[in-house]
C-alpha cells in the first residue's frame, strides 16, 4: 500500500518545480523524521518543519514570568514538557528543586485534586487548540490560569506572508479534530490533514501535490476517522464561553496579532491577578547564537545552527526547539 | 500589598543568584545522559573499588580463590506501590535478583531494607512483605538480613525499599561482543513501563508488567551466551547503547523483530514516547556467537514464546534501527519519560 502511494507520488513528481511543503505540527515531524520519509521522496519534493510544537514557541518572557510567580510563592501546575524550557536565567526545573510550589500535571483533572490544598494555584496553559478545551474546563471551575495558548491558523497565514516559499501545509490532526477541516480554506493554498502514521503522511503529501498540479488550493481530510468538517462543537462552545482571542508572543517570531488565548474573566488571569509581580520581570535576549528563530519558520534546518549538537542537546537545551521531544532540533538529534 | 510585592520580588532576585546548577534534577536519576554524569562523579569521588570490578555492570564482581563473589544493591520507589497485581515488594525483590542473573550467577541470599513514611498502611505492608517472601521461596532466595526506619509524614512518600544481593559461580557472564554475533530479546518489551503509565494515566488496559525473576532462564543458556542485560529504566535503547558503546561496536536492531505487544505500542503512540524506552522488570538482552543463535531461542522459548533473534553485531558504533522504510538511529533515552503535550 505504501509502495504505490510512493510510486504515485514519484510519477506525479515528474517534472514538477521545486516544491516546497511545510508540516506546522511536532507530532508529523517526529513521523517524518522517525521513518526518514524525506529521504524517500522525489528530489523536487521538500518537507519543511515549521512552528508546530507549542512548547518550543512559548516566549522566554513567558516562562520568566511563571518562574518569578513560582519564586514568589504562587503554586503552578503544568505539564512536564515545560519545566525544562529556558528562561531568561533559569527554567521551572531549575526553581523547583528549591521548595518552589510547582507541580507536574498529567491532565487537569490532576490541577482540580492539587486546588483542593493549594486554593491559589495558577495553572500554566500551554498547547495549540488540542489542549485548549482542558484549560477552558479549568477556567469554568475558576481556577487561575497564565494562558501561553496559541492558535495554529494566525502563524501559518503569518509565513505565508514570510520570505519562505511554502507550496502547501500538512495540516495538524490532533488540532483539526478540535477546530474541524472548514476553517483551514482561509489559508488558500493546497493542505492535507494528517494522522500520524507514515502512510497518513504519504496519502497528504500525494494529495498536495495533486491539488499543486491542478491548481487547487482546498483541503483534503486524510485523517477521517477523527476530524470532522465542524470539529468538537462541545469542547468550542467551552472555549468561547471561557476564553478570548488576543495577540500572542511567539518565541523566535515575535507578537502575531489574535494569535492567543486569554481568559474571559480577569479574576481567573493570571497576568492581570499578579501584574504587580510580573510588571518587574525582565527578559533577557534570547541567546544571540540560537537560531531557533529560523528554525521554527523552517528557513534553516537544525544542522545549520552552530549550536546543535555542540552546545545545544537534548540533555543541555539551549534552544526551545531543542527542549521538548517535538521540537524540530530534539527530533533531528535523536535520529541523526 | 506594596511592600509585601517588593519582599516577594527581593526573596526572588535573592534566590536565582544563588540556586541555579546547585541541585539535584529528576532527571538524574532517570537512567539517561544526566544518570550517567552523575555516577561519573561518584567513581571519580570515590576512587578504586580495590580487588573488585565494577565497570559498568549490573553487579560488581570479586575473584576469590577459584569463585566469583557478585554483589549488587538496588533501592526502589514506584508510584503507584501496588500495579496490576504486582507490588513494590516484588519489584523490589526482581530487580535485584536479576541483577545478579544477568552476570551469570543465582543470589545466595538478600537483604531487604525498609524507610517507611509514618502512618502508612500495615495491611499495606503486609501485603507487599507478603510479596517479598513469595518471590524468596519461589526462587529459594532466602532474605538474610535487613532493616527499618520510619520516617515522619512527609518526610518521604510512602515506602522505600533497598535490596541488596550477593552471588556466586565460577564464571562471570562479561565476554565481549563482536562482529557476527547475534542480539536476542527474552520476551515482548515495555510491559513494564507501558502497565504503570496506563494506571498512572488511569487508562484501562489489560497490560500487566513483566516483572518476574529470570535466574532461571538465564542460567539455562548461560553456556551459550556472551553477555547479558535486563533492560529496566531507560528500555532496550538504553542496554544496547551501553553494549555498543562498551565493545565499541554497532548494534543492528531490526524493527519488525522486537517483540511489543500492541497495547504497549498504542499506548507509546496516544502518549508520544518510545517503547524502547520503556522498562521491563522480567526480561533481558543478551548475546551469542551466530551459531549458538538458534538454540538460545529455542531453550527461551520454554520460558516465553515471544523470545526472538532481534539483530546482530557489526563493526561500527551506536544502535541503528532498520524500520519499515530505511534506516535510523537509536538513540540513548535523555532524562525523564515525558507524555507529549498534544
Amino acid at each position: 500500500m505504501v509502495g504505490s502511494l510512493l510510486r504515485d507520488i514519484h510519477n506525479i513528481a515528474k517534472g514538477m518545480p521545486d516544491v516546497s511543503i511545510m508540516e506546522v505540527c511536532g507530532g508529523h515531524t517526529n513521523v517524518i523524521m522517525r521513518y526518514g520519509i524525506r529521504s524517500l521522496l522525489p528530489k523536487n519534493i521538500k518537507l519543511i518543519s515549521g512552528p508546530g510544537c507549542p512548547v518550543c514557541v512559548t516566549s522566554q518572557k513567558d516562562i520568566d514570568s511563571v518562574v518569578a510567580l513560582a519564586l514568589s510563592g504562587v503554586p503552578i501546575a503544568t505539564y512536564g514538557d515545560m519545566f525544562r524550557v529556558p528562561g531568561s536565567n533559569m527554567s521551572l526545573e531549575d526553581v523547583k528543586v528549591n521548595g518552589t510550589k510547582i507541580f507536574e500535571v498529567l491532565s487537569t483533572t490532576d490541577v482540580l485534586d492539587l486546588a483542593k490544598e493549594h486554593k491559589d494555584i495558577v495553572f500554566f496553559g500551554i498547547g495549540f487548540e488540542t489542549t485548549v478545551p482542558m484549560t477552558a474546563y479549568l477556567l469554568e471551575k475558576n481556577i487561575c490560569v497564565y494562558s501561553t495558548h496559541k492558535l495554529m491558523i494566525p502563524p501559518m497565514k503569518a509565513l505565508l506572508k514570510d520570505e519562505i516559499k511554502i507550496d502547501g501545509f500538512i495540516d495538524p490532526g490532533h488540532v483539526s479534530t478540535i477546530i474541524g477541516y472548514n476553517v483551514w480554506d482561509e489559508l488558500n493554498v493546497p493542505q492535507a490533514i494528517s494522522g500520524f502514521s507514515p502512510k497518513q503522511i504519504f496519502e497528504s503529501v500525494y494529495e498536495i501535490l495533486k491539488m499543486i498540479k491542478s491548481g487547487q488550493k482546498s483541503v483534503v481530510n486524510c485523517y477521517d476517522s477523527v476530524v470532522t468538517c465542524d470539529g468538537n462543537i462541545k469542547a468550542n462552545d467551552l472555549i468561547n464561553k471561557t476564553m478570548k482571542v488576543s495577540d500572542a508572543e511567539w518565541r523566535g517570531i515575535g507578537v502575531i496579532p489574535n494569535s492567543g488565548l486569554e481568559p474571559k474573566d480577569d479574576e481567573c488571569n493570571a497576568k492581570i491577578k499578579y501584574q504587580e509581580i510580573l510588571k518587574n520581570v525582565k527578559s533577557e535576549k534570547d541567546n544571540s547564537a540560537c537560531r531557533c528563530s529560523e528554525i521554527l519558520k523552517g528557513l534553516i534546518e537544525p544542522k545549520d545552527c552552530k549550536l546543535f549538537g555542540n552546545v545545544c542537546t537534548s540533555s543541555a537545551p539551549k534552544g526551545a526547539c531543542m527542549v521538548s521531544d517535538e521540537g524540530t532540533c530534539s527530533i533531528a538529534y535523536r535520529y541523526s | 500589598m506594596r511592600v509585601h510585592v517588593q519582599l516577594l520580588i527581593g526573596i526572588r532576585d535573592f534566590m536565582v543568584s544563588f540556586i541555579k546548577d546547585d541541585k539535584i534534577s529528576l532527571s538524574e536519576g532517570s537512567g539517561g545522559e544526566e544518570m550517567q554524569n552523575l555516577i561519573t562523579t561518584f567513581r571519580d569521588t570515590f576512587g578504586g573499588s580495590g580487588n573488585w570490578n565494577n565497570s559498568d555492570n549490573d553487579s560488581a564482581t570479586i575473584l576469590i580463590g577459584d569463585k566469583y563473589i557478585f554483589f549488587t544493591s538496588d533501592s526502589f520507589v514506584v508510584d503507584p506501590i501496588f500495579f496490576n497485581g504486582r507490588d513494590i515488594g516484588h519489584l523490589a525483590m526482581c530487580g535485584t535478583i536479576n541483577d545478579i542473573a544477568v552476570m551469570g550467577a543465582k543470589p545466595l541470599g538478600i537483604s531487604v531494607s525498609f524507610v517507611i513514611e509514618e502512618g502508612f498502611s500495615k495491611s499495606d505492608l503486609d501485603k507487599i512483605i507478603k510479596s517479598i517472601a513469595d518471590v524468596s521461596k519461589a526462587t529459594n532466595i532466602p532474605v538474610v538480613t535487613g532493616d527499618t526506619k520510619v520516617m515522619e509524614c512527609g518526610k518521604i512518600d510512602k515506602i522505600i525499599i533497598n535490596t541488596s544481593a550477593v552471588g556466586i559461580s565460577d564464571t562471570v557472564l562479561d565476554e565481549s561482543i563482536c562482529d557476527g554475533d547475534v542480539i536476542i530479546v527474552s520476551g515482548s518489551i515495555g510491559d513494564h513501563g507501558a502497565s504503570l503509565m496506563a494506571v498512572r494515566l488511569d487508562f484501562d488496559t489489560n497490560l500487566k508488567t513483566d516483572s518476574k525473576p529470570i535466574v532461571d532462564e538465564v542460567l539455562k543458556i548461560k553456556h551459550l551466551i556472551k553477555v547479558a542485560k535486563d533492560p529496566t529504566r531507560g528500555g532496550i535503547a538504553a542496554i544496547l547503547n551501553e553494549m555498543a558503546e562498551k565493545d565499541s561496536v554497532q548494534l543492528y536492531i531490526d524493527e519488525s523483530k522486537i517483540p511489543v505487544k500492541r497495547e504497549v505500542l498504542s499506548l507509546c503512540d496516544v502518549l508520544g514516547i518510545s517503547p524502547y524506552e520503556m522498562a521491563c522488570e522480567g526480561r533481558f538482552v543478551c548475546v551469542a556467537k551466530k551459531d549458538d543463535a538458534r538454540e538460545v531461542v529455542n531453550l527461551l522459548r520454554e520460558f516465553d514464546v515471544n523470545a526472538d533473534v532481534i539483530g546482530s553485531v557489526r563493526v561500527g558504533k551506536g544502535v541503528v534501527l532498520k524500520t519499515k522504510f530505511g534506516e535510523r538511529i537509536l538513540s540513548n533515552p535523555r532524562g525523564r519519560i515525558i507524555p507529549r503535550i498534544c
